[in-house]
């Protein structure tokens, strides 16, 4: 049982620098500021590096634990002992899950595909990094919706990632549907896309409940890539739940608009932290972010960061942040109809969500969401 | 049915309502006409229950009890509407949902079977073409992106749906064209049955063209000043509130 500190890295990976470089996160980690990472990060934790296991074929990626049990039919699947990480990334841990992770998962697409991925972890007081890289071959389509399944792994720590590429006119559907309670571990997802040219990425993130968990993105997009990023965040009780996430616009043309939501009640801490990067080369690129958050207790704090970085003249980008709460004149005409205000403020707060659940262009898996997020508003 | 009894309200640090009294009878339409900042509006929030209006004196009984005590949602399960002078637009609260909400909510209160989707879909598409509203707002945001003629009418869909016995209608002919003022005012003569009672606060005769009043109140600073029949519109008509002022 041990801490995560540098300690428990391999001073000869080629990533080691990085890590050391940027240093483990601590409370003034700015991307990791109002997280309580500190704590999380100090607890004494039983180590589990994932092996390689033998994983069958079937429908889904399930991974129990950091080992691969099924992978879908119509992907290749194979492990990578030496992936080569992104070195521009701006998270430590992005480094650290990659230099303790010894085969990260590797998932080929060849033709278009729809699959979900399943996260299984149910160990207590564990430590488990492990990291997926997911290589998208041009010209197709794919979806992939993730989910994660963490009942009984109180006090554990989840450290993982994704490497996503997106070749050249293809387009990525992510949903990442995240519900999860006090009693479950914690997570941190470190993660990188990379749409290459023509190509799009379409990322929705719903975190529900009252779990603690971060996830930090790097999107990079060449020129004509599009990113529509959407995140829901329904934070409850003590939980720290929120997303940090970088889009570089690297070459012209390139699109991106990123709406996020959150709805925090009792003590919850919200993070949206969104930078999007428009680089000198980036020229005729569009930028669109907004952040708009309600308030349901006075217990409860948002921090919200929407931040717009332009290198170049020629750009359309526009930003904003927005943090209230619910309004009193519509909950007094809906209560005017005889609707009790417990019932009407749950019916705002509904409508809030659905503007980015009733986005997901696919039926399933927004009845999925809509009912977690119902399951998560109660808790 | 309704009786208001010396109420003082005020609003803010403003007091507005200044001892009304007034007796809504049952089957009847009464009319309050009055000039701007009479107290029109707050006499109607007061009824319902509006957090910005402070009720400071009097009370008002409906069946029997003093509904002041009431949260406003007990009042409209009770059987009290007010139709807004300006519906609030709520993105993302499907409008039927919201209907069949309500309607199911004053179901349970009355211990009623309650309307099912398929019964209450049926339900809506007929007062909605009744109405001359396009079917296609069914399934929008409450309110949300309507004309004010549509957020009228989308008002007295409400009503017509959820039957309430002492309706409100505050300036519900503002704004209208002369096809929309007459499907409201159909709605309106829909509802007429000789039970219930209908509150309308209006500035202008050509709603009561339509829809045929027995009493006209005039408030004036927060009273009740005169009281009489369809007639007095007339007088207003050529005389104005001030010769009332010289009357009082």
């Amino acid at each position: 049982m041990q801490p995560i500190t540098l300690e428990i890295a391999n001073e000869e990976h080629p990533l080691y620098e990085r890590v050391k470089a940027l240093g483990i996160p601590a409370n003034k980690t700015e991307h990791y500021r109002h997280f309580a990472i500190k704590p999380l990060l100090s607890k004494e934790y039983d180590i589990t590096i994932p092996t390689v296991g033998t994983p069958i074929q079937g429908t889904k990626l399930i991974i129990e634990n950091g080992v691969v049990k099924e992978y879908p039919n119509g992907v290749t699947l194979s492990f990578i002992d030496d992936f080569q990480a992104d070195s521009t990334h701006y998270d430590a841990l992005y480094f650290m899950s990659h230099v303790l992770c010894q085969n990260v998962i590797n998932i080929q697409t060849k033709n278009d595909i729809t699959f979900e991925i399943e996260h299984h972890f149910s160990d207590k007081n564990r430590f488990i990094p492990y990291r997926i890289a997911i290589q998208i071959e041009a010209n197709t389509q794919v979806e992939v919706f993730e989910s994660f399944h963490t009942k009984g792994s109180q006090e554990s720590l989840l450290l993982y990632g994704v490497d996503v590429y997106i070749a050249s006119e293809s387009r990525l559907n992510w949903i990442r549907n995240q519900n999860r309670y006090l009693d479950e571990a914690a997570i941190v997802g470190s993660h990188h896309y990379h749409a290459a040219e023509q190509s799009s990425l379409d990322l929705h993130t719903f975190d529900l409940g009252s779990g603690n968990a971060l996830h930090i993105y790097k999107i990079d997009l060449d020129s004509y890539a599009s990113t529509n990023a959407s995140h829901l965040l329904l934070a409850t009780q003590e939980a720290h739940s929120g997303n940090v996430v970088y889009i570089n616009h690297n070459q012209p043309h390139s699109k991106s608009i990123q709406e996020s939501r959150t709805i925090l009640k009792d003590g919850a801490t919200g993070i949206f932290d969104g930078k999007i990067l428009i680089n000198h080369d980036a020229k005729y690129s569009k930028a669109k972010q907004n952040s708009k958050a309600i308030l349901l207790s006075k217990n409860a704090h948002m921090y919200t960061k929407p931040q717009l970085e332009i290198y170049t003249d020629e750009l359309e980008a526009s930003h904003g942040s927005s943090i209230g709460e619910l309004d009193e004149e519509v909950l007094f005409y809906i209560c005017s109809r005889g609707i009790e205000l417990e019932e009407a403020k749950k019916m705002l707060v509904l409508a809030f969500a659905s503007i980015l659940i009733d986005t997901l262009d696919n039926a399933k898996y927004e009845e999925i969401i809509r009912m977690d997020f119902e399951l998560a508003i109660k808790d | 049915m309704m009786q208001i009894k010396n109420i003082h309200a005020k609003i803010g640090d403003n007091d507005i309502l200044k001892g009304v009294n007034l007796t809504l009878e049952a089957g009847k339409v009464h009319v309050i006409m009055g000039p701007n900042g009479a107290g029109k509006s707050t006499l109607t929030k007061a009824i319902v229950g509006h957090y910005d209006v402070k009720v400071t004196e009097g009370e008002v009984i409906y069946k029997g009890k003093d509904i002041l005590k009431m949260p406003p949602e007990e009042r409209a399960l009770e059987g009290i509407f007010l139709s807004f002078q300006n519906p609030v637009e709520v993105a993302g609260v499907n409008n039927a949902y919201f209907l069949r909400t309500a309607l199911n909510a004053k179901e349970k209160y009355h211990n009623q079977k309650e309307t099912n989707a398929a019964e209450f879909l049926k339900l809506m598409k007929v007062h909605v073409e009744q109405l001359g509203m396009n079917t296609d707002m069914i399934a929008r945001g409450l309110n949300d992106g309507f004309s004010g003629g549509e957020k009228k009418r989308n008002e007295i869909l409400q009503m017509e749906i959820l039957q309430p016995d002492v309706i409100i209608l505050d300036e519900i002919d503002s704004g209208l064209d002369i096809d929309a003022l007459k499907a409201v005012s159909e709605g309106i003569n829909r509802m007429k049955d000789g039970k219930k009672t209908f509150l309308v606060i209006t500035h202008y005769r050509r709603i009561l063209d339509y829809i045929h009043p027995d009493y006209i109140h005039v408030l004036q600073d927060g009273k009740i000043v005169k009281t009489g029949g369809p007639e007095l519109v007339d007088i207003l008509e050529s005389q104005g509130y001030h010769a009332l002022q010289k009357d009082t």
